[in-house]
């Protein structure tokens, strides 16, 4: 399947069918993420996985950990 | 008009507010003074959807007679703002044209901290579409212009928020924050931009863009003028799951104190490699500013613009299309063609893709907490890597960003929660305003105004406005 196709399919699963204009522009930009997922793969690379499995739910970024910072 | 009307437009609220509470003026000539720029000007800064004439002076005249009485409230006491149209207040689109006819039942919390402070609402000022769909002259609204230049916009997406500082058509006005939405049209209009640390401020009755990146925020003519209004919308509110119970401190308390010994982090791996050399230039003279006002200039460590990116958008546009996806089945065709392909495009996340993001940014948060504990004592790094702000667009850049650099250096805070200002530091080579940002540990607003008010006392940059 190619990035075309797995876009459409991806908003299928939302009932959504893009526009051929839509198309043009979330194709390139789908495959550009498909890039940033090794950014964040090598950025968790740099910690032990140990420290990756400690790592807080995240959200909200702050407020769940600030009793660490204080 | 008159030079003294002039200069009662662009005035500090912190000079204002002495001057009302002296009885040297009245919030009804202050008020009447915004309403006739407004008539004059919004024709062509588009800066206002909507503007409340007989409310506010009904308001202004109440707040005249409770001074006159002795009651009064404090430095926001009598002072106009501008709302961006995604606070709920009265009739409120989000800039689209699917909200036409919405009208809120209430005010959101934010309006009636304001409010409660004495505050003047003059009307609801233009936004990007739901925050984010980029306006250009295909929009169904006019964009912002910049009263710097008219043939520039204003940045966004507090585009009108901005606007009407600019044109001295408000002393603050609200904006939100959700990639960089304050701080990104404070550099491109030469004003000071707040976001506060997640949590500071309510978020209740704001339309949302991304729940855990989306933060309020004012845009102000000088740093102890955003501390003012901060001071005034910071608080708990346990009906937002995001507030924060802690202390709301006195943002003023440090002001004045001088800075010699400090530690500033510049966060170089972000910027140094990717920042216009026109930029970069202005912004050294910045950082040479400070050294000069005796603080100790480190370099801290941080990710790239790539991971910046890598985390960012994903992270909004999946949280944007949770919210947006039903709107864009039913009727996508009432949203911009490229809000619409924002919100497509957050649903090709996945929710892996999600979860790595929200890993990663706990990593960088932690990171940053650490420089901040034990490395220096505020973060310093440009707003954004390119000038600004762009000429009008014909049409909308679309999802043309994503993949291609794109340096703005504001999110960073955004997806970490760090409190961070925005303060003007000059125009480059090519008369375009420039800015940086001091960010803090979380809730250390306080130490994040001192810094930033040290460098902006130490230079012209807020005492300058258009000539309009």
């Amino acid at each position: 399947m190619d990035s075309r196709e797995m876009v459409i399919a991806k908003l299928a699963e939302w009932d959504i069918v893009p526009s051929e204009e839509d198309l043009a522009e979330l194709v390139p930009a789908y495959e550009a993420l498909l890039q940033s997922q090794n950014v964040l793969e090598n950025m968790l690379r740099t910690r032990s996985m140990g420290n990756a499995m400690e790592f807080p739910l995240s959200e909200p970024a702050v407020i769940h950990d600030m009793g660490r910072y204080r | 008009m008159a030079s003294t009307a002039q200069e009662l437009a662009f005035s500090s609220i912190e000079a204002l507010s002495a001057r009302i509470q002296r009885k040297e003026i009245s919030p009804v000539e202050v008020t009447q003074t915004m309403l006739s720029r407004i008539d004059e000007l919004n024709p062509k800064i588009h800066a206002y959807y909507t503007v409340f004439h007989d409310e506010v002076l009904e308001d202004a005249r109440r707040a005249e007679q409770e001074i006159a009485r002795g009651n009064y409230r404090g430095p926001l006491h009598g002072i106009p703002m501008g709302i961006k149209d995604i606070y709920e207040m009265k009739r409120t689109t989000c800039g689209s044209q699917a909200l036409q006819e919405y009208v809120a039942e209430e005010d959101c919390v934010a309006i009636k901290k304001l409010k409660s402070a004495g505050s003047l609402i003059l009307g609801k000022t233009a936004t990007y579409e739901f925050a984010y769909g980029i306006q250009s002259l295909k929009s169904p609204v006019e964009p912002v212009r910049s009263a710097w230049d008219l043939s520039r916009e204003a940045g966004g997406s507090s585009s009108g928020s901005g606007g009407a500082i600019a044109a001295g058509m408000a002393y603050s006005a609200m904006g939100s924050c959700t990639g960089g939405s304050i701080r990104w049209p404070a550099q491109c209009l030469l004003h000071v931009g707040l976001k506060a640390t997640y949590g500071r401020v309510s978020r209740r009755g704001i339309y949302p863009l991304a729940w855990t990146l989306d933060h309020p925020g004012p845009l102000a003519r000088t740093v102890k003028d955003s501390a003012l209004v901060l001071q005034a919308l910071a608080g708990y509110d346990e009906l937002d799951p995001a507030s924060a119970n802690v202390p709301v401190p006195d943002f003023t308390a440090k002001l004045d104190r001088d800075i010699r010994g400090m530690r500033i982090g510049l966060l170089a791996d972000l910027y140094e490699k990717s920042c216009d050399p026109k930029v970069l230039e202005v912004y050294d003279k910045a950082v040479d500013k400070y050294r000069s006002l005796g603080a100790e200039i480190v370099k801290v460590p941080s990710i790239g613009i790539p991971e910046l990116e890598a985390i960012e958008w994903p992270t909004l546009w999946s949280e944007a299309a949770a919210i947006h996806v039903r709107n864009i089945r039913n009727r996508g065709d009432q949203y911009n063609p490229n809000t619409r392909q924002f919100i497509q495009w957050g649903l090709l996340v996945s929710n892996a893709y999600y979860m790595l993001a929200s890993r990663c940014r706990a990593q960088v948060r932690d990171d940053l907490n650490a420089a901040l504990t034990r490395d220096c004592d505020v973060l310093m790094l440009p707003t954004a890597g390119f000038q600004g702000p762009p000429p009008v667009a014909e049409e909308s850049p679309g999802l043309n960003f994503i993949g291609s650099a794109f340096e703005i250096y504001t999110p960073i805070f955004n997806f970490t929660g760090h409190p961070a200002i925005q303060v003007p530091c000059g125009f480059d080579s090519d008369g375009l305003a420039v800015g940086f940002q001091i960010a803090a540990k979380p809730f250390d607003e306080v130490t994040m105004f001192q810094v930033a008010r040290a460098y902006e006392q130490s230079e012209p940059w807020h005492t300058m406005h258009a000539d309009i």
